[in-house]
């Protein structure tokens, strides 16, 4: 990569920087005409005299002159702009290519470090660097040659013109360049110097926040934030005393700019007034100079500009690109997937002889290795964390190279192979697998992701303009040309040909590693929104319909659930949804949210039951107020238990206040319908949105009368009349799958009974037995692999990540499969791993012994060493009393 | 099925006899309603439990496992506090209780009780005075008792 700023512009942009110069000096003519005919207008058409004129071969008077002259100008004034305009958006677009073109540059190169160079180099210090520090970059670019060459020309231009005047008032006018040419670069040097302190600055700042993020669970486990806000003050400090010290000396460079400009106008006033009263030289011509003079201040005053802000971006992309630019790189050719497939291998053996391997810091992690692999055979290297196990894995995997000794892979060096060739053959799983911020499923077939494949049906026309125009900048600024939207899975890899088999075995391998349960589990948790497959909602239909029945027949069953019934009340539900027979479509809302809904409350309105929720609603801000803020109840009750918040409570005092008022005086004026009349929209709102919360068969604050619980029934209709359609509501209905409940609930399509002590349990083994009956429990497990797993899987247990590795590491059926304490604690998954291979190799690393007892040959690693190889039987003595040597040693 | 009923039956509680009326009501909104059927265990013996029933109506056989099999030892009725110890301490329970019909109970859970305890010290003072009385009336069942045993 250029190490300097003006060789990567040169390199990339040249073209288009001789087409900006070029279009700069094209426009200088126009800006001169247009500059020239104002004086035209005025001498020749306005002032002039013997008419009528020539004007392109005709005759004209004095006002049809006047109005050519004028149209000539008004059309000068549109081209000007008209090129202005062209030239600003020709720069912005090179600039934005250039800004991509480095970008993508220094990412590519973050995915060529070697593993090693991860140790050193966090994110938060990567991140900034390619998102914001480059970005001035991009905006320089355009004006990198056609600022200083506009503006110098300008110049140029100016100072000919007062030396044709006065050669030397024209020494006197530049009298002062020499030693501004010489300060201000000097006091310019050490800004740069300290724009360099405050990148670095940033980067630290942004490299703790990152560290914040990451640490979080340490920080306040340990009480350490007073810490780190000391930290980061301190951090801010420095940042200010650079930026404060920074200003100090741009401003002092603006200053003496200033100053110095203004110095010659003495001269000219001193010196140039003598000469006129001398007469040694022309009033008009000390005008002259003087106007010229003031012009020659501000493309001065541009280039110095320009001066400095190349002085800026040029440190910015210094200090970018030197930490990108490593010697250590992988190679270009070892991530291209082209052209590899040439490379055939004769086997896939991993053959070791005498490795060393650096440890990162000073030492070796792995001494003089040397472990042979055949194929199909099983070896576990045995060792406890620190004696150089992972990193003969990672040596094993060709993902760490060697520093002595050689690594090949079917008789190849790995350094030759690409990395196409050799993730064709194998897979690793470290022992914390990286988990994407994507589904289960994403994450696993991501596996399957190493090329876009060719798709079958061909897209319509207006995909493949769009399509085209992104290939077309793709090409122009050296990015990646594959298209990220087309299908990348390859499905032969896995052996299968179709997404509905990839997801079969995708739950076969997960029965393997013993996920299937925990996909079941979050299966029926899950929310199905967009893919409905019409025959998996038949299922869930069918239990749903199955639920009903065992609940008709069943008086037990009956006690345990209230399911949905369209002319029924449920008094396990809340009124909300009871009177809505509906839930908020965004499953992250409560149907109480919906009281804000002014949809709902016309619809609540028109059905005639919008003022008893709101009596409803004011009866329990009333209980509410009574019982937690009457008695003096803390806030930590409230916040638990009460409808209202302590915050809302003084809130709802007087909203409470106004109704009740309010009802008085409806009662005086007998006429009671106008009661809710002094309420804002607002205030329904917020009792409505109380009377939805409540749950009649938990919260005992209102007694339903049935003739009350009819008229809300009775609303269902005409609410479902109105909110029909609505993208907003999902109505429920016993026939229809209603998507932003899980799956469990639109099976169940009731509640559990609130009266009923451990009804949930028992419901849950219920539901367990149907799905079985049903055979849905498959479909279920399949809808839990679109499970979103949160940032870096957060979401999922430790447990549960890696074995989504080891799924990721199976599903491309590898030749070789090395993994690193994945498997440990769990002896049973380790033989049904042996057990299903077909004839793979397999590397296992290990603490466990009785995973290392599952493989026929075990290689113990100790301080680096490799101190014993065979069979379990045979190593076991050094293998486990060595290690408890070690252990002594380590007590004493 | 409203508080204030649910209120009036904590009140009947010789525990909560003390307790300011808006208390109660806000242990009644605490506490949930629930129902038994006839047969139902309602406690079992042994079992670790967090919630006491008050029972609202209804009533319970409280039986004791023994060598010669279940033992009845006592019926509850309406009002009665069933499985109050456990949570004021940590011990399994003592005896089971099962539903003889439909019982219902207002289940106070030990976290709520707590809450309540913490928020409001007057009506732990008041629990306190209940449970001594108990105490000492256990205690002078026990020395006469003893002075029984000892004359026998």
């Amino acid at each position: 990569m250029e190490r300097t700023l003006f060789g990567f512009i040169w390199r990339y942009s040249k073209r288009q920087q001789i087409v900006i110069l070029a279009m700069t000096v094209i426009s200088f003519p126009i800006l001169y005409m247009t500059l020239e005919l104002p004086k035209w207008i005025v001498n020749d058409a306005i002032s002039g005299s013997d008419f009528p004129k020539q004007f392109m071969g005709y005759e004209l008077g004095q006002i049809p002159y006047l109005i050519a002259l004028c149209c000539v100008f008004l059309g000068l004034v549109i081209l000007n702009n008209a090129v202005k305009y062209f030239l600003n958006i020709y720069k912005g677009v090179s600039g934005e290519r250039m800004l991509r073109r480095l970008r993508y540059m220094l990412y590519n190169y973050v995915l060529r470090f070697p593993l090693s160079r991860f140790r050193k180099v966090s994110g938060g210090e990567i991140i900034p660097m390619i998102t914001a520090e480059v970005e001035d970059v991009g905006v320089f670019i355009g004006e990198a040659i056609a600022t200083p060459a506009f503006q110098g020309g300008t110049l140029l231009v100016y100072i000919v013109f007062i030396f044709a005047q006065d050669p030397f008032l024209g020494a006197a006018a530049i009298s002062l360049y020499p030693l501004q040419a010489y300060v201000i670069p000097k006091l310019q040097r050490r800004v740069i110097l300290l724009t360099r302190d405050r990148i670095k600055n940033v980067r630290v700042i942004s490299d703790r926040i990152a560290e914040t993020v990451n640490a979080a669970a340490d920080i306040h486990a340990n009480d350490t934030s007073r810490y780190h806000l000391a930290d980061l003050s301190d951090r801010l400090f420095i940042n200010y005393r650079i930026r404060l010290a920074i200003f100090r000396r741009k401003f002092m460079i603006k200053f003496l700019n200033n100053f110095l400009n203004q110095l010659p106008p003495f001269f000219f006033y001193s010196v140039g007034g003598i000469l006129v009263i001398q007469g040694q030289m022309t009033f008009g011509a000390l005008v002259a100079v003087l106007a010229a003079y003031k012009d020659l201040a501000s493309p001065w005053k541009e280039l110095l500009n320009w001066y400095q802000n190349l002085a800026n971006v040029t440190v910015k992309y210094q200090t970018v690109v030197e930490n990108f630019d490593v010697d250590d790189a992988i190679a270009h050719d070892k991530l291209q997937g082209s052209d590899t497939a040439s490379i055939e291998l004769e086997n896939t053996e991993i053959k070791l002889s005498n490795i060393s391997v650096s440890s990162g810091g000073s030492g070796l992690a792995v001494v003089d290795v040397s472990l042979e692999a055949k194929d199909g055979s099983h070896i576990a290297v045995y060792g406890r964390d620190g004696s150089g196990r992972t990193e003969l894995l990672l040596a094993a995997a060709g993902l760490l190279e060697p520093v002595a000794g050689r690594a090949t892979f079917g008789g190849r060096r790995f350094e030759e192979l690409p990395h196409t060739v050799v993730s064709r053959y194998l897979s690793y799983v470290g022992n914390d697998p990286f988990i994407f911020n994507d589904s289960i499923r994403g994450n696993v077939i991501y596996a399957l992701k190493t090329k876009p494949q060719t798709r079958l049906d061909q897209d319509d026309a207006s995909d493949e303009d769009i399509a085209k125009i992104r290939h077309n900048e793709a090409s122009l600024t050296g990015n990646s040309l594959l298209d990220v939207t087309e299908p990348w899975e390859d499905y032969e890899r896995a052996g299968v040909e179709s997404p509905a088999q990839l997801d079969d075995r995708l739950l076969q391998l997960f029965s393997l590693v013993g996920l299937e349960g925990d996909l079941y589990r979050l299966g029926l948790a899950a929310h199905l929104d967009s893919d409905l497959d019409s025959a998996f909602v038949d299922k869930i239909l069918t239990a749903r319909a199955e639920v009903a029945r065992r609940a008709a027949e069943d008086k037990n069953w009956a006690g345990l659930v209230e399911l949905w019934s369209s002319g029924q009340f449920n008094n396990s539900a809340t009124l909300g949804e009871n009177i809505l027979f509906a839930v908020p479509s965004d499953p992250t809302r409560s149907v109480w949210d919906a009281a804000n809904d002014p949809v709902v409350r016309g619809a609540l309105k028109d059905a005639g039951i919008l003022e008893m929720l709101v009596e409803m609603g004011a009866t329990v801000a009333e209980t509410m107020i009574e019982l937690f803020a009457d008695t003096g109840a803390d806030a930590s009750l409230i916040g638990d238990h009460s409808f209202v918040t302590n915050d809302e409570l003084p809130l709802f005092e007087q909203r409470l206040r106004r109704y009740r008022q309010k009802g008085k005086k409806a009662e005086d004026d007998t006429t009671k319908k106008k009661k809710k009349m002094g309420l804002t929209e607002e205030d329904i709102a917020a009792f409505v949105g109380l009377a939805f919360r409540l749950i009649p068969g938990r919260h005992r604050i209102l007694t339903l009368t049935e003739e009350q619980e009819k008229k809300l029934i009775a609303a269902r209709a005409p609410v479902h009349a109105t909110l029909e359609g609505n993208s907003a509501y999902a109505l429920f209905a016993e026939d229809a799958y209603i998507a932003p409940l899980s799956i469990e609930e639109n099976i169940l399509f009731g509640k559990p009974r609130v009266d009923r002590r451990g009804a949930s349990d028992r419901i849950d083994a219920f539901l367990r037995d149907t799905v079985n009956e049903l055979g849905l429990r498959e479909a279920i497990a399949r809808a839990g692999l679109n499970f979103e797993v949160g940032v870096a899987g957060g979401r999922l247990s430790a447990t549960q990540r890696r074995r989504i590795g080891l799924v990721r590491a199976l599903v491309k059926r590898p030749s070789i499969l090395i993994f690193d304490a994945v498997a440990d604690g769990d002896r049973a998954l380790m033989s049904r791993i042996v057990e299903a291979g077909n004839g793979h190799t397999l590397i296992v690393g290990t603490a466990d012994p009785q995973v290392a007892k599952t493989l026929e040959t075990v290689a113990v690693m100790r301080d680096g060493r490799l101190v014993a190889t065979g069979g379990w039987d045979s190593v076991q003595q050094i293998a486990i009393d060595g290690a408890s040597v070690d252990l002594e040693k380590e007590a004493s | 099925m409203s508080l204030d009923s649910d209120a009036a039956a904590l009140r009947k509680i010789p525990l909560f006899r003390g307790v300011d009326d808006q208390k109660l009501r806000l242990l009644a909104f605490l506490s949930e309603r629930v129902r038994f059927e006839a047969g139902e265990n309602i406690v079992v013996e042994g079992d670790f439990g967090d919630t006491a029933y008050i029972i609202l109506s209804g009533s319970a056989d409280v039986m004791v496992s023994s060598p010669q099999g279940e033992q009845l030892v006592a019926t509850v009725k309406e009002n009665d506090f069933v499985g109050e110890i456990a949570i004021l301490i940590d011990v399994p329970r003592t005896a089971t209780v099962r539903a003889t019909n439909e019982v219902t109970a207002l289940a106070v859970s030990k976290e709520h009780f707590f809450k309540l305890l913490t928020n409001f010290p007057d009506m732990a003072v008041e629990v306190m005075r209940a449970l001594a009385h108990r105490l000492e009336r256990t205690t002078r069942e026990f020395s006469r008792l003893r002075a029984a045993l000892t004359d026998g």
